[in-house]
């Protein structure tokens, strides 16, 4: 069992894949976009939705692009009532082993509700991207490792 | 206007613009600062002579401005206009040295751009190739750099900080409930479109329609379209049915 574990390893590890998503009608990609790039940079692989996506077109390309992570951002206000459809629309189609982390214009006072329906990580205004990198590759690993085993 | 586009009417020839603060220079720390910083720059708006302007509120780091947070922004443009002076005089800053150095700079960095732009075959060919959007990003991108490095100082973001959970709390966030709001709209076009003369509705959609298969100005049709009725949505789909829908070319 173990040999099989080691030679199942690849030698070079896949690049950590990341979907940026833009959901709904809220048309602030700046963030997005600097996070985007700021990912790239730092050795990510990032696909980025584009604008105004339905949370059904975001399960069917995070399933089809195999991502590692989605990443949420927000800035109208509704980010408790998509991440509630996110969620419930990934468990619908056993995908909801991909984590969810978030941010955005996300009042620090929502952080607990967004973690209790099951966001993986939220990031609030003001986050050093460095810090949001380490975390992102820490729950990629993770998630990796629970897949391998 | 006059050399490049042949314009005759001297009404063309007026440079009338609207101003509107910067949604970026907001941040939800501290915010009650977001009311200052646009203070200033409404007043720098309007000491550059500006006919129009729209001053952002506080709280939209957050989400919508609540009715407190708009009436704020509007109190602030009658502030200036009725308080200060400024808008006494048509040009207050006329004649300073740095004020005319910087138009001149300005001006001579717009016209790099334009000139770029016309070498790309014009703004629709530049958006295309993704040049504007590259531009726009790519100085959102240092812009946050110079402030993580700390190059750039905004003020509770990267000095004078403060942890402030409960100031945030205090903000009267504009409450709405999503489902509630959804529920409520779909009811109105659902009434809208019980009531509308269908004939004329389906003609005004599809007059719409051959208007853009042939390249007219579509913009009576959409008018007319509004008035037998058409939901947005309905206009958006012809339009979209005909040209085809706009996807952000990828660059990452």
């Amino acid at each position: 069992m173990s040999m099989e574990l080691t030679l199942s390893r690849p030698t070079t590890r896949r690049k950590v894949k990341v979907l940026v998503a833009k959901i709904g009608l809220d048309g602030h990609d700046r963030g997005a976009k600097v996070i985007a790039r700021a990912l790239r940079d730092a050795g990510f692989e990032v696909v980025y939705t584009g604008l105004r996506q339905t949370v059904d077109q975001v399960v069917a390309a995070a399933i089809q692009e195999d991502v590692d992570i989605i990443g949420v951002n927000q800035h109208e206000g509704s980010h408790v009532y998509i991440a509630r459809k996110l969620l419930e629309k990934l468990r619908e189609y056993g995908a909801d082993d991909i984590p969810v982390v978030m941010g955005g214009s996300i009042p620090v006072v929502d952080l607990d509700v967004l973690k209790n329906i099951g966001v993986r990580e939220v990031f609030l205004p003001g986050t050093p991207i460095n810090e949001i990198v380490d975390k992102l590759l820490r729950i990629a690993e993770e998630r990796r490792s629970r897949r391998e085993v | 206007m006059k050399e490049w586009f042949g314009a005759k009417k001297p009404r063309s020839l007026w440079l009338r613009f609207h101003v509107q603060t910067a949604g970026c220079s907001l941040y939800p720390q501290q915010p009650w600062l977001n009311i200052v910083r646009t203070a200033l720059e409404a007043l720098a708006a309007v000491l550059g002579g500006c006919q129009s302007l729209h001053t952002n509120a506080f709280d939209e780091p957050f989400r919508v401005p609540s009715e407190f947070a708009a009436k704020i922004a509007l109190r602030t443009q009658q502030i200036i206009a009725y308080e200060t002076g400024v808008a006494d005089v048509i040009d207050p800053l006329a004649g300073s040295y740095f004020v005319e150095w910087l138009t001149d700079e300005m001006e001579e960095r717009a016209w790099r751009y334009i000139e770029r732009i016309e070498s790309l075959g014009g703004m629709l060919e530049a958006v295309k190739k993704g040049y504007p959007q590259r531009e726009v990003e790519e100085a959102a991108y240092r812009f946050q750099r110079e402030v993580e490095e700390g190059r750039r100082f905004i003020v509770g973001v990267n000095i004078f900080k403060e942890e402030d959970v409960e100031e945030v709390r205090r903000v009267p966030l504009l409450e709405f409930n999503q489902e509630e709001v959804e529920r409520r709209q779909k009811e109105r076009v659902r009434k809208v479109r019980s009531m509308r003369d269908e004939a004329r509705w389906r003609r005004a959609l599809d007059e719409l329609r051959g208007a853009a298969e042939r390249g007219d100005n579509i913009m009576p049709y959409v008018l007319n379209a509004v008035k037998a009725y058409a939901t947005i949505g309905e206009i958006m789909g012809v339009l979209k049915d005909v040209y085809g829908t706009y996807v952000e070319p990828p660059y990452y």
